[in-house]
């Protein structure tokens, strides 16, 4: 069991490691093929030709792609992700309205250490959002999975349709109005303290939530047209046992498969919008932020760390999958 | 032969089926309205989207003490119909997700199916840069692509494209690996039909239709993303109108003039429930009517 285990970590991990690589060089690549000169905003409009020339050849952006990128990769083996193009050690941007003397790199951020502060709020909101969409998606999910054919189908199916339909930018100011405007009940934008995660944790609530109810009755569902549900009934167990402990615990191998794929991707891609719409200062907003800035190394260790992420929580839902359910072999 | 024309009755089944339930007929009902206004809003509708009248600015909606039937949705800061300028971002917005779910549906499948059928290197190959895709996050690449010029609705279809495509290419994937392994896969090789014929003219009309079906629940999704690539601001330029800029621009002023953010949401949050409903209702039929046989 500990060998298996051990040799599927070994493969994934190798797997996903190749993955990350890919998927940061595809990054890479693009925002330098892409029009859109860095130099030009790190040193404003005024810049001459050849100060910007200077910062291009002191940056490495002249060299060849597949070169910038190995360096970059072997920077990265060291645990160095670079610094801003943009940002400054105070936080602030410090861009454009540059005199144009040229660079000054001593006096830009760490890019691993803007992530590092910008990363607890961001786990915050994401760990609330999630905690919201499961306390109103699990027992709708369950109920109109247990009695597709009743009221409660009909129920999760308006719900679904109807919160999948709400756009996130739209429904995060009708909130704004409603809660913090009219009833002053939450604040909406910034941080100051965790109060400010709420209104934004409800917007992402509500993003998840029909993909959550969707995939737990469905699940549900099709358990209970498994033969080991009548055979369990034949057999004397109670249909209230049945249901809550084999038929719930068989249902979360599909909903933990999603966690890992489907869901972390919409979690992560909402919380880019979510924060840019609340200005959360979390990673979402910094990469925007970058992104419009052409900030290289903030951007690049965002795809480094979202892409490990993803790649982590799938091997770890695999294995807890086949750890609820030994019928799956790693 | 046979299996085709079984699944073409298969097809009806599900039509049919779904249009039992009268969720669809009224969602059907309200979209076919919703349409009929977008595509005649000149002519019904004596309103320019795009025309400034600063005298009108700020006209609350008609259900408002102040407001009046000749602006339904009242006016925004420049004086421009909100309700006209709604319709003109919603007839964008469902033209740029249908013909991007298309993109991707056709994309996605075309890639899919190859890797299930040839299997083995090209599978792996294919499979791995599905992975690649789906782990960059949609809004990084609509930026990084969008961020540069002045973004096009071909532009914008394109990323929807790049974004969508992984989904559908899993999908077709697994069940052109269940078909192969069929009869009347092996009979046609056996009479000696190339691959590609194999592929396109057996295997793809079976398999495709029930695909179909879950892609008007994306054409919904596009729409959103739509509407948030012009929050942002890297959707469809202005002066045409769209959601996102009408949305972003309402925003603003808020706190006084709330409906130029608030109200125009609703037609969009009703064509979008009706459309998921659509997709919901069409789904379950799907499910209900494959189990069965």
């Amino acid at each position: 069991m500990f060998l298996f285990i051990l040799s599927f970590l070994i493969r994934r991990l190798a797997q996903g490691a190749l993955i990350v690589f890919l998927v940061t060089f595809v990054i890479f690549a693009l925002l330098r093929v892409i029009p859109g000169d860095p130099t030009r905003v790190i040193l404003g409009p005024m810049a001459s030709e050849e100060v910007r020339e200077n910062a291009a050849i002191e940056l490495g952006l002249n060299k060849p792609i597949p070169v910038q990128y190995l360096s970059y990769v072997k920077d990265l083996s060291k645990g160095d992700f670079g610094k801003s193009f943009i940002r400054g050690k105070q936080g602030g941007s410090m861009g454009g309205s540059q005199d144009s003397k040229g660079l000054d790199l001593e006096h830009r951020a760490s890019v691993l250490e803007l992530i590092l502060k910008v990363l607890p709020k961001t786990l915050i909101l994401a760990g609330i959002g999630i905690f919201f969409a499961l306390f109103i998606s699990v027992p709708i999910g369950i109920l109109a999975g247990l009695k597709s054919e009743s009221f409660f189908g009909k129920l999760s199916l308006y719900l679904s349709s109807f919160l999948v339909s709400l756009p996130n930018i739209w429904i995060a100011l009708v909130l704004i109005l409603v809660v913090s405007v009219n009833a002053g009940l939450l604040p909406a934008f910034g941080y100051k303290n965790i109060t400010y995660a709420f209104l934004p944790a409800i917007v992402l609530a509500i993003e998840i939530c029909p993909v959550l109810i969707r995939a737990f009755s469905v699940s549900v569902t099709s358990n209970l047209s498994e033969t080991f549900y009548e055979i369990g009934i034949v057999r004397g167990i109670s249909k209230f046992n049945m249901i809550f402990k084999h038929i719930i615990r068989n249902s979360l191998i599909p909903i933990l498969n999603l966690f890992g794929a489907q869901l972390i991707g919409m979690v992560l891609g909402g919380l880019f919008v979510v924060e840019f719409i609340f200005n959360y200062p979390g990673l979402g907003l910094l990469a925007i932020n970058a992104v419009f800035q052409r900030d290289f190394p903030i951007i690049q260790a965002i795809a480094v760390l979202a892409s490990s992420a993803l790649v982590i929580i799938n091997i770890v839902v695999d294995l807890t999958a086949s750890i609820i359910d030994r019928r799956l072999k790693f | 032969m046979n299996n085709q024309n079984k699944q073409k009755g298969i097809f009806r089944k599900i039509l049919s089926d779904g249009w039992k339930s009268y969720e669809m007929k009224i969602s059907v009902t309200i979209l076919l309205i919703i349409l009929i206004m977008t595509v005649f809003s000149p002519i019904l509708f004596e309103n320019d989207p795009v025309k400034i009248n600063i005298k009108d600015k700020f006209l609350p909606p008609f259900f408002m003490e102040t407001g009046s039937l000749k602006y339904i949705f009242g006016t925004d800061q420049l004086g421009r119909d909100l309700f006209v300028r709604s319709l003109v971002g919603l007839k964008n917005a469902f033209i740029i997700a249908f013909l991007s779910t298309v993109g991707m549906f056709l994309l996605g499948c075309l890639i899919g199916i190859i890797s299930g059928y040839y299997g083995k290197f090209t599978d792996t190959v294919l499979m791995r840069i599905t992975d690649i895709q789906m782990s960059i996050p949609v809004i990084i690449l609509a930026i990084t692509i969008l961020g540069i010029s002045r973004p096009n609705a071909f532009l914008i279809i394109i990323v929807l494209v790049l974004a969508g495509w992984p989904v559908y290419s899993r999908v077709s994937r697994s069940a052109a690996l269940a078909e192969k392994e069929k009869e009347y896969v092996r009979a046609a090789k056996i009479l000696g039909a190339s691959n590609p014929r194999i592929l396109f003219f057996h295997i793809a009309p079976v398999i495709l239709p029930p695909i179909a079906f879950v892609s008007i629940l994306d054409i919904a999704r596009m729409m959103i993303f739509e509407a948030i690539f012009g929050f942002i601001g890297i959707g469809v330029q202005p002066p045409t109108p769209t959601f996102g800029t009408i949305i972003s621009s309402g925003s603003q002023y808020l706190i006084n003039y709330w409906w130029i953010t608030v109200v125009p949401g609703f037609l969009l949050v009703l064509t979008l429930t009706c459309l998921n409903l659509i997709g919901g209702v069409l789904e379950r039929s799907r499910n209900k009517i494959l189990a069965g046989n």
